[in-house]
């Protein structure tokens, strides 16, 4: 047997349990290892050959979150000392309310959340199963007001940033607006009038279903360009 | 006195093989698969298999209620096999009943093994299959269906699971046994196999065969199941060709 054979075109379209590759690779995300050895993906998803890592990119899925994360949640409840907050995903994010000395160095009317309220928080601290720690405890952070919340998959959160956030200044510059992208597929948006944000939806819509073909950045461009045009 | 009367034929099948729908022992019914069919499910398929008609929809990994089910290491996976009240010749009496809670029990076996359970812990992957129209094959339909719903979510798998019965009528080792082989029959050996590794993760058999003949059941199995892989993969590419499709011919 010869020792590293690629199975898989770059970007193809695969599905759980497909072969990816044999032979000496590194293990991206979402791949796994079987038993002889074969390199299979874990997910429907894109295949991505980068020098010898594979990786699949996942095309669906819940938001799983991870420490750093920036996300944009919904407050869900409040009782005595944590803000239960809704964050799109199997586990509930928690904010502890800051009690005693704490008080002293953080912004107390931040913590003047009411239930229904949306708040733009960081993943502080997460074991992976049943703790998920918010903060909202720096600049930025807090309780969005004055614009819109938009959704679209979390799979495609990355697609809607793009490289070195070239999407998402294409989204902000043609549509004059503001916009803020949490790692947990929500979006906040602050548009100049009513127009810019429905383009701005058709946008999101075509990112999440055209992700998988490539030359996405002059789609979305142009679609931009005719929507606001009108 | 009931509405309906079931007919046994004269004949489950001739001397050449050729069975009560025309089929010859080793042949198929028609089978239509279709991905990502119901929006407010994180993952669907309908599966279309002779006259079966099965919805399938996954949700998860979601938060767990009631919390004390919780895993600390690992999801839960529930599935919930159920026939519509209208799915049988006779009104079905709604709500679980001693044989859907079996075929909950075994689909969910049949899939927990290709799931990466340890990639979500404390959360639960809830599965739902629906029968609209039953057939003969039910389960076997409603495991393809789920395990394509499952991808369809998104969610991490060793691979997909493809399932299909096999059965005996007098001295034929048959392939997907229809409505009347599935009554009247000898036989009946519905399977599954999660198809990266080819391991089977449900065998049930109802009604004897030789040693002989179960060897043979078992291979003509695998291979009808090999067949329906191929049809489950296509299934959820299909999509995402479609839409490169239009997406190249508008350019």
């Amino acid at each position: 047997m010869s020792d590293s054979v690629v199975l898989v075109k770059n970007r193809e379209v695969v599905i759980p349990g497909q072969p990816l590759a044999r032979g000496r690779f590194k293990l991206g995300r979402d791949v796994y290892r079987d038993e002889s050895g074969i390199i299979r993906a874990k997910k429907l998803g894109l295949a991505d050959i980068k020098d010898d890592t594979i990786s699949v990119v996942p095309l669906s899925g819940v938001y799983i979150p991870r420490e750093g994360d920036i996300v944009i949640g919904i407050v869900s409840r409040i009782s005595g000392s944590t803000i239960m907050v809704d964050i799109r995903s199997p586990y509930q994010g928690v904010i502890p309310i800051p009690r005693g000395r704490a008080t002293e160095r953080v912004d107390m009317r931040k913590y003047n959340l009411k239930m229904g309220d949306v708040i733009l928080a960081k993943v502080k601290a997460f074991d992976g199963s049943s703790s998920l720690l918010l903060t909202i405890d720096m600049e930025g952070l807090g309780k969005l007001e004055g614009g819109y919340l938009l959704e679209v998959e979390p799979a495609k959160v990355p697609r809607v940033i793009g490289k070195r956030q070239s999407m998402l200044t294409i989204l902000k510059e043609k549509t004059h607006s503001d916009i803020i992208v949490g790692n947990n597929g929500r979006i906040w948006v602050r548009s100049p009038s009513l127009k810019e944000l429905l383009a701005l939806e058709k946008a999101l819509k075509k990112i999440e279903t055209e992700s998988h073909v490539s030359g996405l950045s002059d789609r979305v461009s142009s679609l931009l360009s005719e929507e606001l045009s009108r | 006195m009931p509405l309906y009367v079931e007919k046994k034929p004269e004949v489950l099948i001739t001397e050449e093989g050729v069975r009560t729908d025309g089929r010859k022992p080793y042949e198929m019914r028609p089978v239509r698969m279709t991905v990502g069919i119901l929006d407010k499910a994180d993952g669907s398929a309908f599966v279309e298999w002779g006259g079966n008609k099965i919805l399938a929809a996954v949700f998860g990994p979601r938060e767990v209620h009631p919390k004390h089910l919780t895993l600390p290491d690992r999801a839960l996976v529930r599935a919930r096999y159920n026939m519509a009240p209208f799915s049988t010749p006779e009104r079905k009496r709604p709500g679980p009943d001693r044989r859907s809670v079996e075929l909950s029990k075994v689909i969910r076996e049949a899939l927990k093994p290709a799931i990466f359970v340890e990639n979500y812990p404390g959360s639960v992957i809830d599965v739902f299959i629906e029968v609209l129209r039953s057939d003969a094959g039910t389960r076997v339909a409603g495991v393809n269906a789920a395990s394509l719903a499952l991808a369809n979510a998104g969610i991490a798998m060793r691979g997909l699971v493809a399932a299909c019965a096999v059965g005996r009528v007098g001295d034929f080792v048959i392939c997907d046994p229809n409505h009347d082989e599935d009554m009247w029959g000898d036989a009946d050996m519905p399977m599954a196999m999660l198809m990266e590794s080819e391991k089977i993760t449900l065998l049930q058999t109802d009604g004897p065969m030789t040693e002989d003949q179960f060897r043979e059941a078992l291979k003509l199995g695998r291979n009808a199941i090999r067949f329906l892989y191929e049809m489950q993969k296509e299934a959820l590419k299909r999509p995402y060709q479609v839409i490169e499709r239009s997406v190249r011919g508008a350019v």
